[in-house]
């Protein structure tokens, strides 16, 4: 105790000025986390507040685990960030690429190439809702006037052409700021090690792959650490362009995490669910910094 | 194929991609000051007939027909909210990440562990008992609630990114203003902070986009004018039984442009802090 | 009057102590030098003058004020840091004159007091740059400069040489020299250089482990050390330390060698003792190329391992008792490696320390 309390004197200035964010964490995250850890061990539902105090141990854990929907929404989760953060990248490589290439004008792509990034993910969802649109989307009115169908493609009610929507929406999001950072790990690239490996008689595509890409690994899981931090932001762009359905096709964790509080007010149950979509975010975030570290400490090499 | 060509396809290319980069963005704006009547028409009209401003003034309640969403306040909403939140987020992570940049104490290193996986907890699923507690605490429907909330999922990002700005200033700077004649808070303002200011800018640009942007959250915490930001009114037109897709255009218009301006005003700051702060750290 | 004074003072950093009581005083206008080994808590010790740490135990005054737990703005003194911690932000001609902006001086004030120092470093032509337009030597003028300007009452400078080349080193040394003569100062000057410490110093304060082991004027340290660590450190090259015994009034070497015993030596040696002999290779020269003449000397015969000609002198390398030794031939003519040469070594010169403690038993 009496340690305790002259630590806290030595360090005063240090955990003064960390205490506000500490606070605002707690407060604002980390109760509201304690609350809804209890709540999932309950059978609490929105509409009878009496029900919190109904203690059902791990029923609501077991209830979801048998739930076919609820690994059904899991399982396309993990696929729909699987697919999109892998193709975000390459995507964000690709266009770093021919955005370093070029000299004329290159101020002018670099500042659009970050203009996704300033849409809300909710102005995303309904950009291609609207675009999808099965009678007045831009996408079909475009493929009818030039004759490659008479029928609407019901973009967004085909459970694997929704699949495919959600995705390109999220990829349209978020391969900027994929591209954004390794063209900065572009920029501050040193030009020896290039330099010897051509000298070395490495071509272009040699120079790419033993040079310049262990180089840009740090800043491809920067990127992919940033990125997993809100992956949840999937949220908002399926919310608006399907809402999960039509009939659960494109229900992703979140989706029926919302539906199962706010629709069916079983608060408890979701709080549950919620429990594995955080576990999840951790996942992928703990990941790849892991694998940020594993590069930087490669790169120390260098 | 000589340089020169290839340099030439590799430029076309790219603009080819921007270009579809850009379309959705345009479609919604040449939306946005189309007629209802217009989007709907099949087959559909590709050269844009009349374009008015008419669609804004709807949703502001001016001209002929009212639309019946109030979107003057839900923007009022958005900006007192974001830049209050912002400020907040900013002030919190300055003290913060200085904390981290220049002090050891224990504890140290799982302290930001934590601060910074308080962050990937997905907002709908922190929705819940934020719903439940801030209906307790009365906080339901108020934009005090909402700037708490946002402040909050903002702190860990700033305070990451100030950090690493912090990390990059030299402490012996300090000291030698120090030396010089300054306090530690005068030598803070008049050193350190002038030398970190594009981490602080650039973590100021990302509160605010996070916070103006921010829909799962907001769409459960609000509920009337009195604090609805404008993510979450998007939503009242497709609440509705039919969708009035020229409006909602319009209102994307309002929510982007901000955030456009904003963003190209302070570009240079943007870059170097995504780079510096996030790479070097 | 600015006299700097340490009693007793401690150092902890948590549970590790790592200034043990120093004792030190400092007079008006002197150049002080503390040098030693890396880690031996030199930087401590100024940047607790300086009032950059707080002082865990003892006292320091500077012109017999207690500073002990006056803010580094209050002491008036100035750093010059190895680094040089130039404001980045700040063109040359706002660097120099920070401290005094901060003093709330006037315009004319700080515009003279800039350009006097700029004067005295010759940085003029370069006060419009930014510190990354210079070169690192100017960038050690504008870090002095910024010092000097407000005529402080101490300069402290920890290690300000150490990010420069070799050449660029020697000059600054100079500069650092006639800058004490032209600005009278205190100055505590840091370095774990000893050439730099023997040239620099009115006194010097050889430090190990956060212990002071001796303090005196260049020539004292050099020529009494106090014990083997200071004789091997301060010198170039280091001092020769063969251990023996004693035996019969004399001092015998592992390999049966004996050799007198310096005089000026405590009569407290008794047989068997272990000791250490020590003497610089000044004093072991071969017969017909010494210097000067005079007082006891020993002749021994020495196989040479190796020459190395520097010009004006030979440094040969021999060994003695089993250990590596120098020894120096002026007038030098040309050694072949493994040729015998009798050697005259100055027992008057010669110093004894105890094989325990390593303290000398000079009297
Ligand atoms: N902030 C600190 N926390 C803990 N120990 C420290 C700290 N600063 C220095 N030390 C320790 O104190 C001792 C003395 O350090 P100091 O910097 O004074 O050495 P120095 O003599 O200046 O060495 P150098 O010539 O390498 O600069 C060292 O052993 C060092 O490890
Ligand atoms: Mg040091």
């Amino acid at each position: 105790m009496k340690k305790i309390r002259q630590c806290l004197r030595e360090h005063s200035v240090p955990l003064a000025l960390l205490a506000p964010a500490v606070i605002i964490i707690l407060l604002v995250v980390l109760l509201p986390l304690i609350f809804s850890f209890y709540t999932s061990f309950t059978n609490y539902r929105l509409i009878k507040p009496e029900t919190l105090w109904q203690w059902i141990g791990l029923r609501n854990y077991q209830r979801i685990m048998g739930d076919w929907a609820f690994w059904v929404a899991f399982g396309r989760t993990v696929l729909f960030l699987t697919i999109a953060l892998n193709l975000e990248m390459l995507l964000g490589l690709g266009l770093a690429l021919l955005v370093n290439r070029i000299t004329w004008g290159q101020r002018v792509m670099r500042t659009i190439m970050m203009f996704p990034m300033m849409f809300s993910p909710i102005l995303v969802g309904f950009q291609f809702k609207y675009m999808f649109n099965d009678t007045i989307g831009v996408v079909n009115n475009a493929l009818q006037s030039l004759g490659l169908t008479h029928e609407a493609i019901p973009f967004l009610v085909d459970r694997w052409l929704a699949f495919f929507s959600i995705s390109i929406a999220e990829i349209w999001m978020s391969t900027s700021i994929f591209a954004i950072l390794i063209l900065a790990g572009l920029f501050a690239m040193p030009r020896d090690p290039i330099e010897a490996a051509r000298v070395d008689g490495c071509n272009n595509w040699q120079v790419f792959r033993h040079i310049t890409l262990p180089f840009l690994m740090p800043f491809i899981y920067i990127a992919m650490t940033i990125r997993s931090l809100d992956v949840a932001r999937a949220y908002d762009v399926v919310d608006v362009m399907t809402g999960g359905g039509p009939a659960g096709r494109t229900e992703l964790l979140w989706t029926l995490i919302a539906r199962t509080a706010y629709d069916d007010a079983r608060m408890g149950r979701a709080n549950a669910m919620a429990y594995v979509s955080i576990l999840l975010s951790i996942f992928f975030t703990w990941f790849f910094f892991r694998k940020l570290m594993q590069a930087r400490k490669h790169l120390g090499a260098f | 194929m000589s340089k020169r060509t290839k340099d030439v396809i590799i430029w076309f290319v790219t603009f080819f991609i921007m270009l579809i980069i850009c379309l959705p963005g345009l479609w919604i704006i040449l939306s946005a000051f189309r007629p209802n009547g217009e989007i709907l028409t099949k087959p559909a009209i590709w050269i844009p007939q009349n374009l008015s401003l008419d669609n804004f003034r709807a949703i502001f309640g001016m001209g002929d027909n009212v639309v019946a969403i109030p979107v003057g306040s839900y923007f009022r909403n958005s900006l007192v909210i974001s830049t209050t939140s912002t400020f907040l987020a900013i002030v919190i992570g300055m003290s913060g990440g200085y904390a981290f940049a220049r002090f050891q104490f224990p504890g140290k290193a799982s302290a930001f562990l934590w601060i910074m996986l308080s962050r990937t907890v997905p907002g709908i699923a922190l929705s819940l008992p934020l719903f439940i507690i801030w209906s307790r605490l009365g906080l339901i429907d108020t934009p005090f609630g909402v700037i708490l909330v946002y402040t909050a999922i903002n702190v860990p990002f700033t305070v990451w990114l100030i950090e690493g700005f912090f990390r990059q200033v030299p402490h012996e700077l300090s000291e030698a203003a120090q030396i010089d004649g300054c306090t530690r808070w005068q030598a803070f303002w008049k050193i350190e902070f002038p030398l970190a200011k594009s981490g602080v800018v650039s973590a100021g640009i990302f509160a605010f986009l996070t916070s103006w942007n921010e829909y799962a959250l907001a769409s459960q915490l609000t509920r009337s004018t009195d604090s609805k930001t404008l993510p979450a009114g998007l939503m009242d037109f497709t609440a509705q039984f039919t969708i009035d897709w020229a409006g909602m255009c319009a209102m994307a218009v309002i929510i982007i442009i901000p955030a456009l301006i904003l963003t190209f005003l302070v570009q240079k700051h943007l870059i170097a802090g995504l780079t510096f702060g996030g790479v070097k750290g | 009057m600015a006299e700097v004074s340490l009693k007793n003072v401690v150092k902890f950093y948590g549970d590790l102590e790592v200034v043990h009581g120093i004792n030190l005083d400092i007079a008006h206008n002197e150049f002080v030098v503390l040098v030693g080994p890396s880690g031996c808590g030199k930087s401590t010790t100024l940047r607790m003058i300086a009032g950059l740490e707080d002082i865990t135990g003892g006292e320091i005054s500077i012109g017999n004020r207690v500073v002990n737990n006056l803010p580094p703005r209050r002491r008036n003194i100035s750093m010059v840091f190895q680094n040089y911690a130039l404001y980045p932000h700040m063109n040359v001609r706002e660097n120099l004159g920070f401290s005094l902006k901060i003093a709330g001086k006037s315009v004319q004030e700080i515009d003279d007091a800039v350009n006097d120092a700029a004067n005295i470093l010759g940085l003029a032509e370069f006060m419009e740059r930014t510190p990354a337009e210079l070169s690192g030597g100017q960038r050690q003028r504008v870090a002095m400069g910024r010092a000097i300007v407000r005529h402080p009452d101490v300069f402290l400078f920890d290690e300000p040489l150490s990010n420069l080349d070799a050449k660029l080193r020697t000059q600054m040394r100079t500069e650092i020299k006639k800058l004490h003569q032209k600005v009278k100062t205190t100055i505590v000057y840091v370095t774990h250089d000893q050439v730099e410490a023997m040239t620099l110093a009115d006194r010097i304060v050889i430090m190990k482990d956060g212990h002071i082991v001796q303090v005196g004027t260049p020539l004292e340290v050099f020529e009494h050390p106090v014990d083997t660590f200071v004789a091997s450190f301060i010198g170039s090259p280091p001092m020769n330390l063969i251990e023996g015994t004693i035996n019969n009034n004399k001092v015998t070497l592992s390999d049966g060698v004996t050799l007198p015993i310096p005089p000026k030596t405590g009569n407290s040696l008794s047989d068997g003792q272990k000791v250490i002999y020590g003497f610089r290779a000044d004093i072991l020269m071969p017969k017909g190329h010494t210097l000067a003449k005079g007082g006891q000397t020993a002749d021994l015969d020495l196989t040479i391992d190796f020459a190395e000609p520097l010009g004006s002198e030979t440094i040969l390398l021999t060994k003695i008792g089993g250990v590596e030794i120098q020894a120096k031939m002026h007038n030098p003519r040309p050694v072949k490696e493994g040729e015998v040469l009798t050697c005259e070594l100055s027992i008057e010169k010669s110093h004894l320390f105890d094989a325990a403690t390593g303290r000398t038993l000079k009297v």
